[in-house]
């Protein structure tokens, strides 16, 4: 066994490690543990994703040696293996670009717990992405939302804790689900270990057994999986979380949090039931039901909102909307759309989140759109970053948005006829509704006006600089360059089943 | 295989000067700006015209998937918009020296004014569908401001429905795409068509309709029912020398578009004789009388040139639904003399408001005494536009209506020629008139008040320009038919 196949052990449990440090630590040094944490780890998931690519297989990393029913294991891919480094790239973006504001936003004394739950949500998303073990991975989504609540709350005004407590309720319904879920397939099958499970499942689907608590279990755990991570109609929660926390928190919570509960998901489809037995299940066409729904409803909310914030988080709803239709179309190629759109979903909202929060600074401090005109002229770097997020959302070409949304439509060509039809017309209305809301957003702020809130004292801060000028390169990255990260999504889901 | 960078030179060099315009300093200056500006135009015309003679050359460069390439490609029908669009944008920029001075904001204007230009000459150059999708959003995206320039409540309203209409347009192009891909082997533009048809057995009823949609789409664009809404508003809320070439040249585009979908994607005998040719025609001609009669009815000047703009692209499409080579001929003469002609009526509309302030058709009594060069030259064209012999949409509209009658359908055959002539008459109702009242203001003008009201060289020159080649393009016709007939010889 090579040293590199150590290491997605290793920073699962440098993450919980640095948590424990980081709560003693004073906030600005917290701070520095966190992001040079997230760093290390990311350089790490890097050469854990090299090792895997160069031996262009899997393997399964046994905890304590102890072989199933009684340990548990972390498998790595190259899907595993990109989603790390990419969740880390990520993070550490939206921590440098929201930085300031963290330190605005959150009291002195509290800095250093922030930092606790960004190291413990990490240990968490990695553990999501890695892991093997269906129960282990319940573990780690309760700590992801306990952290994911500490994030938004920790900003202590009424509206913050408002929207942690609605969280945390929808939340734990979530969970509660999964759980319950994962009992009764532990009941049905005997084992934990996803691998076992699969064959467990394809025995006892292809000998008819068992069928109506098959279904429950796969409806208990893709509805669990949906309310956490906002697919309609189970999105209430989204917009308060999204629109009341920390810039970074808001970044943090739409670009991984849920992002890491659709790959959960997604592991759920090839490496536990199989996706025959989804399919057979009627469970994809479900999902894709209200995927389409949600790409329209999320759209249609989000051109009402007159608050920036509440209008990328519902843009959120119908971004949810396109991974979850890439899931529902229930072909390879849908899912490979699914998977990259994560990807360009998360480096565009996490941008227009961080760059919302640079606007409204110069602007009083207002999410306000009329407030916010001008906003552009005042903070330059913010509002390119804006404009470049929003063209990405809309789906122009050289953008992220686009090559996922080219994706999608491909994938939609080859489905059934008529899921074609529907996925064709839904992403069309929806392209239209996201041109409608993000452009006349991108006017706004470049509409010279509130020539009050300038200031000619006025400094951005480095950091915020240079990680707007790291997302928008990320951005067009994933719109130019996207063909190998395609490739390694298709080798990555290959090496799933 | 020749590949050449040098396709990419008319194409980047304004974006890139474009973008640049806000961001140089020295450029704050009007003076070094305009001429910068003109600069940088004539350049990228003398590369166009340079790319254009370098013969059939192609570029690859770059893939973005396995099935999205950019890929670049001069041709016959590229060369002929590329040219045209670059001689018209310098047209454009010369008035726009002067005219711009009662705007604000210049340098956004033209920065977005020259980069456009670039990606106009990409999408004339693109060599696949993808690539022409790709600057046919940016197309969109750089004009956009133009038309919001004023930034007045009504010009973003204004500036949005054109947003939701484009957009609209470019995603019926694009799925058009995706169904595409399927039953061809490549999207590579060549003439004839490159579908598949042992892919296509079985699905001609789809693909004939995903045609229609894609035709419906990209002629959103050039004002085609029932997409054509944005147009009347979007176009006269811009600048004038900007509204000129969003009229004359930016709906070519949507032209172009579509001959690149029906002639060298579809190929011209998959459609020959369906449902989807007699839609096509149906459409065309609707919206050329929808057109002049909203034209006729309108009082204020820009409004009416821009429903004249619908009015007169969907003569060309009109041609293009024919699918033989004379209607195809009419066609890229009509592209040409109207680019030109509208180009100068709007810089003459443009001329009048900087000069007097006047909107409304109803005020420009005595126009023609004020400033005589001015209304000298927007007579001329307007007769060239109406199309009274010898002038040069005679011609065009000559070969339309003969290819109208070649091709034997039953009723569109002698319906075009009519509805074509109709319009005619409209439009010599909706233009003419203005002349009429400008140089014959009737007794009760009060001659003591008139002063001259002139513009500048700078106005003049290009207006004059165009209605010279507007005017002579009509009596000399004979090189312009041949090429043309020749170039719809080869994609037919």
């Amino acid at each position: 066994m090579e040293l590199v196949q150590n290491f997605p052990f290793f920073n699962i449990v440098m993450c919980l490690a640095s948590g424990v440090i980081a709560s003693i630590l004073s906030g600005k040094n917290a701070r520095r543990l966190s992001i040079g944490l997230v760093s290390v780890v990311g350089i790490m998931s890097t050469c854990v994703l090299g090792y895997v690519l160069k031996t262009g297989e899997f393997y399964t990393y046994m905890m304590g040696h102890h072989p199933a029913p009684w340990g548990n294991e972390i498998r790595v891919g190259v899907l595993e293996a990109s989603m790390a480094l990419f969740f880390c790239i990520i993070m550490l973006l939206c921590l440098l670009g929201g930085s300031k504001y963290i330190a605005q936003d959150i009291e002195e004394s509290k800095l250093n717990l922030y930092f606790v739950m960004i190291n413990l949500m990490l240990s968490s998303l990695l553990a999501l992405v890695y892991t093997n073990d269906l129960f282990n991975a319940y573990v780690f989504v309760e700590i992801n939302t306990i952290a994911a609540c500490g994030l938004i709350m920790i900003r202590n005004n009424g509206k913050s804790i408002l929207s942690a407590t609605k969280y945390m309720i929808m939340s734990s319904l979530g969970s509660g689900m999964l759980l319950i879920g994962i009992s009764m397939l532990y009941d049905l099958t005997g084992h934990l270990l996803m691998s076992n499970i699969k064959e467990s499942v394809a025995t006892i689907a292809a000998n008819g057994e068992y069928t109506v608590p098959l279904t429950v279990v796969i409806g208990l755990m893709c509805v669990g999986l949906a309310i956490k991570s906002a697919l309609f109609p189970f999105h209430s929660w989204l917009p308060d979380a999204y629109g009341n926390s920390t810039a970074s928190s808001s970044a943090i919570l739409s670009s991984l949090v849920s992002k890491a509960y659709i790959f959960l998901l997604i592991k759920i489809f090839y490496r536990v039931i199989g996706l025959h037995v989804m399919i057979d299940h009627k469970i994809t066409n479900t999902l894709f039901a209200f995927a389409i729904v949600g790409m329209i409803m999320g759209s249609i909310s989000a051109m009402k909102q007159h608050d920036v914030r509440r209008l990328i988080a519902y843009s959120s709803v119908a971004q949810i909307g396109y991974i979850y239709m890439g899931i529902g179309l229930g072909t390879t190629a849908g899912m490979v759309a699914a998977v990259f759109h994560i990807m360009s979903h998360s480096a565009s909202k996490s941008m227009l989140f961080i760059a919302a929060r640079g606007l409204s600074e110069v602007s009083g401090n207002s999410k306000d759109f009329k407030d916010l005109k001008g906003a552009g002229y005042r903070n330059k770097i913010a509002g390119i970053a804006f404009a470049v997020g929003a063209f990405s959302m809309v789906g122009i070409p050289l953008f992220a948005g686009f090559t996922s949304k080219v994706y999608f439509a491909e994938a939609a060509i080859t489905a059934s006829p008529k899921k074609m039809f529907i996925a064709m017309i839904a992403l069309a209305i929806s392209t239209i509704l996201n041109a409608v809301y993000f452009i006349r957003a991108t006017i706004s702020i470049y509409t010279p006006r509130n020539e009050h809130f300038n200031d000619p004292n006025f400094k951005l801060a480095f950091t915020f600089r240079v990680a707007l000028v790291l997302f928008i390169i990320l951005n067009f990255f994933l719109g130019i360059g996207s063909y190998p990260i395609a490739q390694a999504i298709e080798k990555g889901l290959a090496m799933f089943s | 295989m020749n590949s050449n960078y040098m396709i990419l030179l008319p194409v980047l060099l304004p974006v890139i000067a474009g973008l640049l315009i806000p961001v140089i300093k020295p450029l704050n200056n009007r003076n070094a700006r305009n001429y910068y500006v003109i600069g940088i135009i004539a350049l990228t015309g003398i590369f166009t015209v340079f790319v254009a003679s370098l013969g059939d050359i192609h570029l690859s460069l770059w893939k973005m998937t396995d099935s999205l390439e950019i890929y670049f490609k001069v041709d016959g029908m590229g060369r002929l918009f590329a040219v045209l669009t670059a001689a018209m944008w310098l047209m454009s920029a010369i008035f726009s020296k002067e005219y711009m001075k009662h705007e604000h904001d210049e340098s956004r204007y033209f920065a977005f004014f020259v980069s456009t230009l670039g990606v106009l000459v990409g999408l004339c150059f693109s060599g696949n569908l993808i690539t022409m999708y790709v600057f046919y959003e940016f197309m969109t995206l750089l004009t956009l401001p133009l038309v919001l320039h004023e930034l007045t409540k009504g010009s973003i309203a204004a500036g949005v429905k054109y947003l939701f209409y484009s957009m609209t347009g470019a995603f019926l192009g694009l799925g058009g795409f995706f169904f595409l891909s399927q039953y061809a082997d490549t999207l590579t533009f060549t003439e004839g068509g490159v579908l598949n048809m042992t892919k296509v057995a079985g699905h001609e009823g789809l693909l004939l309709a995903v045609v229609f949609f894609m035709i419906l789409g990209f002629g959103s664009k050039a004002g085609m029912l029932p997409l054509h809404g944005w147009l009347p508003t979007a176009h006269p809320v811009a600048p004038a020398p900007a509204s000129a070439v969003l009229s004359g040249n930016i709906t070519k585009m949507g032209v172009l578009a579509i001959i690149r979908v029906v002639y060298y994607i579809v190929g011209a005998d998959f459609i020959r004789g369906t449902w989807v040719q007699y839609a096509w025609m149906g459409v065309a001609l609707a919206t050329v009388f929808m057109g002049s009669m909203l034209a006729y009815k309108e009082q204020i000047l820009k409004k009416r040139l821009a429903y004249s703009t619908v009015s007169q692209v969907s003569y060309v499409l009109f041609g293009l639904s024919l699918l033989n080579v004379t209607g195809m001929t009419g066609a890229l003469l009509h592209v040409v003399f109207h680019s030109v002609v509208k180009n100068a009526l709007f810089l003459t509309a443009g001329a009048i408001i900087y000069k007097t302030g006047k909107t409304k058709v109803s005020e420009l009594t005595g126009i023609g005494k004020e400033m005589p060069v001015m209304m000298w030259c927007f007579t001329l064209v307007s007769v060239t536009l109406v199309g009274i012999p010898p002038t040069s949409a005679f011609i065009s509209k000559w070969y339309l209506g003969l290819g109208s009658l070649e091709t034997g359908i039953s009723v569109f055959s002698w319906l075009g020629p009519v509805v074509l002539l109709v319009s005619a008459l409209l439009t010599a109702g909706y233009l003419i008139t203005i002349s009429i009242k400008g140089f014959f203001p009737g007794a009760d003008y009060d001659y003591s008040s008139l002063t001259k009201q002139e513009p500048k060289a700078v106005m003049v020159v290009p207006v004059v320009i165009l209605t010279v080649v507007a005017v002579v393009c009509g009596m000399f016709p004979n090189s312009l038919i041949s090429f043309m007939s020749s170039l719809a010889g080869t994609i037919l």
